[in-house]
């Protein structure tokens, strides 16, 4: 059914994510998505998140289609614990790469279609750090969701 | 008060309207009062070069308080300011036509900036957003 990320279908995440934030988080962040090549479609930041999240929100979404994972895996490669387990020891070496874009905090999940092609990423920032069930990957999450609702 | 959320989205609303009248696809930037993005939509198959354009239209256009175009008259020697314009501020300034400040009253609240079509439709565009903030 989901082919191609379209601007439609990136505010209606945008919006999801946003109600969840809003709602249940009660915390203001930024939220963005970008197509299958990373390329920015769309990003709102909400009253009172501060000014930074938007570029983070957008390079988390860059992030999460560049490896096609999201940065929440990736941020367990940089975990000193598992430093030399996961990547090996040259995990660090991706520090700074991709053009300084590469974004290893949690909160960017790519977009899949039916066949599981990555189709884009969402990408949120705002949330101070993860206390439970609140975080900038649940808040990703809320907005992936409404994609995927018939 | 900067440009909300809320109204960023209405300005994006009547922006893309309007492009779609002129049969037109662009991006469209809206900053708050510092510069800072607030909302951007790139439309389906845009070139995505516009959206950094549109961003740093709309920044220029906070930046200096002034519509895009008319930055570019700090190349005028007999102008106060002069050479303002060629200083690369930010790696942002830009004097392409297609940013606006947004103004509440006498304030500006923000900016807007668009990017896709002619310099002329995308000043049409930018136009067309401002109708939400003057009701």
């Amino acid at each position: 059914m989901m082919k191609e990320l379209t601007l439609e279908m990136a505010i209606k995440a945008l919006e999801a994510a946003e109600r969840w934030a809003r709602d249940v988080a009660r915390i203001p962040c930024s939220t963005a998505i970008v197509d299958k090549a990373g390329a920015l479609i769309a990003v709102h930041r909400m009253d009172g998140a501060a000014m930074a999240t938007t570029d983070i929100a957008i390079e988390k979404a860059w992030s999460a289609v560049a490896f096609k994972i999201p940065t929440l895996m990736m941020s367990r490669w940089l975990d000193p614990r598992n430093v030399g387990e996961l990547l090996g020891d040259h995990a660090l070496g991706m520090v700074g790469r991709g053009k300084g874009r590469l974004c290893f905090i949690p909160g960017g999940i790519p977009i899949t279609n039916d066949d599981g092609e990555v189709i884009g990423g969402i990408g949120n920032s705002g949330i101070p750090s993860a206390t439970g069930d609140i975080s900038d990957t649940s808040v990703s999450q809320a907005g992936i969701s409404a994609l995927y609702d018939a | 008060m900067g440009v909300t959320l809320d109204i960023a989205k209405k300005m994006l609303l009547a922006g893309r309207g309007k492009a779609r009248t002129l049969g037109i696809l662009c991006s469209i930037a809206i900053v708050d009062e510092n510069g800072w993005l607030v909302g951007l939509h790139r439309m389906d198959g845009v070139p995505i070069a516009t959206v950094d354009i549109a961003r740093d239209k709309a920044w220029t256009a906070v930046a200096f308080k002034l519509p895009t175009s008319d930055v570019s008259r700090f190349g005028d020697p007999s102008t106060p300011g002069f050479g303002l314009n060629s200083q690369n501020w930010n790696d942002r300034l830009t004097t392409i036509p297609g940013g606006l400040p947004v103004k509440d009253a006498d304030q500006v609240i923000g900016g807007v900036g668009v990017s896709g079509g002619t310099l002329e439709q995308d000043v049409v565009v930018c136009q067309a957003t401002m109708a939400v903030v003057d009701g």
